[in-house]
């Protein structure tokens, strides 16, 4: 084949452009590390990088996320031990009250220092979380969620819990709302609760009661009313007895599904009310409590009102603390499953990085290997290039 | 005797010329477009004498150029291809960097908007925060628009070249012509071919042929017809046509390549599938066009699932959600042809139907029918077009109004727009509605351990949205309604009141109470803001199956692998035409080993010639002295 000067030159030229270029893209994968330098040069995996790069940034979000939910989550905590153990602290003084050794004067004391108590229950359950926002508020966290005024506790918040994401499906939530903590707590044992009518004149002490069966316990109320120091007629609200029985101190009364014990010595006319449990604030029945303790104790039957009252304050007490312990429960089950989570993520985030890295990153061995390799190519087509240009029958002429 | 000077001189002029030729061959060697020309002998017609024929010398019966019309032809057609995938290549990867670029593109701007959403889903009493959503989002609208300027460079840099490669086409036609005179004219006074002239006319061509596909015939007296398009003539003989170009029929801005007839213009452009100006045709159509219309289609999609979420939120200011993105609705453009005075109006109705190619709405005279733009598929409508029963397809609803002629045309540009158009209408950050309109609650004084869930908005269209509504039991298993009806209760069956829905589960007791109310006041309510911000993920196109993210990721994809393509078609083609040049040159190229040896050769017998005259003489001289005496 004929060969014409000006092609071989131009081939030669053109040979060693393309191995330029090629020394070029390698030069510049070494010196940027990465394998695919524009989309063009592999359209399915930069495709695929994107994607990863976004999964990547939401997983980063849902960190953040998921440390702030963590950070609430934390100071409710601690408010939540503050108080449980302003709580336990109450209910020591009330098991403390109720000893009847007790003179008047401690007494006052120990109310004075339960009024102390409820001021503290109130500022905890109006802290703020590091960015000023009220913990106990549900959603209106600008408000402060409770409120006193006359002795009366009003929430201000609503009831709503604020849900943060901390996985693509996964969300949590970083409060709860103080109408849950503080307000919604059933008094009594938590189905129905005993007292004992203001006016008896006995000396009957209500201890506290339990259902036996739930499926016979109607949620109506009854009246226990005495009709002689041994006997007595349960009536239901609409005035109609549904019992009768006899009774010696000390004895269980049982009717439709729950039982009670009542100590002392009843009076014939004396009555013990059955509710079933309604929603109580945190803080009026400690005041309650408080209340009971200033009033003057003169004889049995006023020393029968003031064990009642306070047998009553402790199942209260009670509820709160196991509702306390209950709310504790969850924040503790959510900041778990927040660590979980963040454990998942960060494993995640790392598979995704390395996958990412095997797509993206160039390995350098290889590399470097095709750059001398190249470097070498090019060495030789210019030598030759030079060589070959230099031969003509004109040198000989 | 005589005839050995005449002969031998024959000699001397006949390699004088091949000299002469092989020097132009040595001085042309790096002319492109030439080729070699060789000098071929013939002997002289002899003398007959009795006893035979003496010869009389040498002629030069040609001066030829190496060159093989096949050889030409298919340089011709590679140069044409790879001229059409050269400017497709470049095209298409200035689009793709555009596109898919970490840097420019539209990703990372989406990702950091949306994560600004769950930032203030995190705190959203927090101004700070919500400023900082209004700073993302103008961001992410000024990315949009940048990629819209951008592809709209492109678009008007296309336009240019492409009058600037109808003006080449004009020029190269002319010269061509002119060349086509001179080259019948000179073989005509010679006979001989006009070598030079012919292998400047074959350039010419290639030059052409690299602009557009053409077709050439060469006529009995050396003239060269050339036909371009789907047997458009451009040069017949002596005479040349001009191509113009022309704003197309829906938008006066876009350059399209025409033919002028007698009869009037007509449109090459679909004809054109080749060179330069095919390259750039096809980049617009089928890459230019499609990306600013998936881009466009993005834009909507962010635009039009963002505002409706935010619609169904309350903002900061217990307002339900204004809108947060503005977007123009879909461009409407007019025929230049259309007689009558038929206008229309488009809007999105359903997102997840829009397909993202363009419409034309045709008048028969009777009745308007859609079809796609891009391949010309009718589109069924309902509807009758009027403002209360609209047309409606694809998620398009039209509204015509006027008197069009039959034959009028109309084109629909569902998202086309899109990019550009797309700006932030909120202006206030307490605007941004995280909460959700609405909330319940459980009576305080309830007995029963029954709770409720929170409330989802079901219908914001509602007009007792922000009613309060109380569910109150009136026995274990019934409740009513705002005092109203007797339901059968289920725990955890959802119910539906004004608007909203929630749950009730557990036990209720007869008086408990349930209330459900507008959600004033409540700043650090998030609900509606986690949905916001979900918006990214959701299937929101394509029935629901893409979501925005995705939609980007397919406009990305398929730009890249286009571009891909069109690099791997380049190089392919590259390798095409450097063979048919490899090959056309190894026929017609200038070897100067080759032509040294022919200096020598001719020089020998040149100088050969030389002493046959001098023999001559001499023999001349023998016969003078001879006689003298």
């Amino acid at each position: 084949m004929r060969i014409s000067t000006g092609s071989s030159f131009q081939r030669g030229v053109s040979m060693m452009q393309q191995l330029q270029q090629a020394l070029d893209r390698t030069q510049q994968q070494i010196s940027s590390g990465r394998r695919i330098l524009t989309p063009s040069d592999d359209p399915i995996a930069s495709a695929r990088t994107v994607e990863l790069r976004e999964t990547l940034s939401r997983l980063e979000q849902f960190e953040r996320n998921g440390e702030i939910a963590r950070n609430r989550l934390s100071f409710e905590e601690t408010a939540l031990v503050s108080v449980n153990d302003t709580l336990q602290r109450v209910r020591e003084l009330s098991i403390l009250a109720n000893n009847d050794t007790q003179s008047p004067e401690s007494r006052r004391l120990i109310a004075g220092e339960l009024r102390e108590r409820v001021d503290q229950l109130v500022q905890i359950a109006n802290q703020r979380d590091g960015g000023g926002r009220y913990l106990f508020s549900g959603n209106r966290d600008g408000t402060a969620p409770v409120t006193t005024s006359g002795g009366a506790f009003s929430y201000n918040g609503d009831q709503g819990q604020r849900l943060i994401q901390i996985a693509e499906d996964r969300q949590i939530p970083d409060s709860d709302s103080g109408a849950n903590v503080f307000f919604h707590i059933k008094d009594g044992n938590g189905t129905f609760s005993s007292s004992a009518a203001a006016g008896n004149a006995g000396t009957g002490i209500l201890t506290a009661g339990s259902v036996t069966d739930s499926s016979q316990y109607d949620r109506d109320s009854y009246t226990v009313s005495f009709t002689a120091s041994n006997s007595y007629d349960v009536i239901d609200s609409t005035g109609s007895i549904i019992s009768s029985s006899a009774f010696t101190p000390g004895d269980t009364v049982a009717f439709r599904g729950i039982e009670f014990a009542i100590s002392g010595e009843p009076a014939g006319g004396d009555e013990f009310n059955i509710e079933p449990s309604r929603n109580r604030d945190m803080f009026s029945g400690i005041l309650d409590l408080a209340t009971a303790l200033e009033k003057p104790v003169t004889d049995d039957k006023s020393r029968a009102a003031l064990h009642n009252d306070v047998n009553n304050a402790l199942q209260n007490i009670d509820q709160a603390i196991g509702k306390v312990l209950d709310v504790r429960t969850q924040v503790g089950t959510r900041l778990n499953a927040i660590e979980n989570q963040a454990e998942n993520n960060a494993s995640f985030e790392l598979t995704l990085q390395t996958t990412l890295a095997g797509i993206e990153d160039l390995d350098y061995a290889e590399a470097l290997s095709l750059l001398s390799q190249q470097a070498s190519t090019l060495e030789a087509a210019q030598a030759t290039f030079a060589r070959t240009q230099g031969l003509s029958l004109f040198n000989y002429l | 005797m005589p005839s050995v000077l005449s002969t031998s001189i024959s000699g001397m002029i006949a390699f004088q010329r091949a000299l002469e030729t092989t020097g132009h061959n040595i001085a042309n060697v790096h002319t492109p477009g030439y080729s070699r020309q060789v000098t071929e002998f013939s002997a002289r017609e002899g003398q007959g004498v009795r006893n035979g024929y003496i010869g009389a010398g040498v002629q030069i019966s040609s001066i030829k150029r190496a060159y093989d019309q096949i050889l030409g032809n298919q340089l011709q057609t590679s140069t044409t291809s790879h001229a059409r995938f050269d400017s497709l290549n470049e095209l298409s990867s200035r689009l793709d960097s555009l596109v898919a670029n970490p840097e420019t593109g539209l990703n990372a701007q989406l990702q950091s908007f949306f994560n600004s959403v769950q930032d203030i889903a995190n705190n959203p009493a927090s101004l700070p925060t919500r400023q900082a959503l209004l700073g993302e989002a103008d961001s992410l609208v000024s990315r949009f628009a940048e990629m819209d300027r951008q592809i709209d460079d492109l678009d008007s840099e296309i336009n240019l070249r492409i009058s600037a490669a109808v003006s080449d086409i004009n020029q190269l036609a002319t010269a061509i012509a002119d060349l086509n005179d001179k080259i019948s004219l000179g073989r005509a006074a010679t006979g001989a071919p006009p070598n030079d002239l012919l292998d400047q006319r074959d350039l010419l061509v290639r030059d052409l042929a690299r602009l557009v596909p053409v077709d050439t015939v060469e006529q009995s007296d050396g003239k060269l017809n050339v036909f371009i398009g789907s047997g458009q003539s451009l040069v017949v003989g002596i005479e040349s046509r001009a191509l113009t170009t022309q704003g197309s029929e829906f938008d006066p801005s876009r350059l399209e390549v025409a033919y002028q007839n007698v009869s009037g213009n007509s449109v090459l452009d679909n004809r054109l599938s080749g060179g330069m100006l095919g390259g750039m045709l096809e980049f617009r159509n089928e890459m230019l066009d499609p990306t600013r219309q998936a881009l466009g289609r993005t834009a909507r999609a962010v635009a039009q699932s963002f505002n409706e979420q935010q619609a169904a939120g309350m903002d900061l200011n217990g307002n339900l959600g204004s809108a947060f993105f503005g977007i123009d609705d879909p461009a409407i453009t007019y025929s230049n042809r259309n007689s009558g005075s038929g206008t229309a109006g488009a809007s999105v109705s359903n997102l997840g139907a829009v397909t993202g190619g363009d419409y034309l709405l045709s008048y028969d005279g009777a009745a308007y029918s859609l079809s796609r733009a891009d391949n010309g598929a009718t589109v069924a409508m309902t509807g009758s077009g009027t403002a209360g029963d609209p047309f409606i397809a694809d998620g398009i609803s039209i509204v015509t109004a006027g008197a069009p002629d039959a034959g009028d045309r109309i084109k629909i540009s569902p998202v086309s727009g899109g990019s550009g158009s797309i700006s932030r209408t909120l202006s206030d950050a307490q605007g941004i509605a995280m909460a959700a309109p609405t909330r319940t609650l459980a009576a305080n004084s309830n007995i029963g351990d029954a709770a409720i869930s929170p409330s989802e908005i079901v219908d914001r269209n509602d007009s007792d949205l922000l009613t309060s509504a109380v569910i109150q039991f009136t026995g274990p298993g019934t409740y009513s309604i705002n005092g109203a009806g007797s339901f059968a209760y289920t725990s955890g069956e959802a119910i539906t009141v004004n608007g909203s829905e929630f749950s009730i589960s557990g036990t209720p007791q007869t008086g408990d109470q349930f209330t459900l109310e507008a959600n004033y006041g409540a700043p650090g309510d998030n609900r509606n803001g986690l949905k916001l911000a979900n918006v990214q993920s959701v299937g929101v196109l394509d029935g629901g199956s893409t979501s925005i993210n995705a939609s980007y990721g397919q406009v990305v994809g398929s730009v890249g692998s286009a571009t891909r393509q069109a690099q791997v078609n380049f190089e392919a083609q590259s390798v095409v035409l450097a063979n048919a040049e490899g090959a056309q040159l190894a026929k017609s190229g200038v070897n100067l080993d080759e032509e040294a040896a022919n200096l020598v050769k001719y020089q020998q017998a040149y100088q050969a010639v030389a002493q046959v005259v001098s023999v001559a003489n001499t023999m001349f001289d023998t016969l003078i002295n001879a006689t003298r005496r």
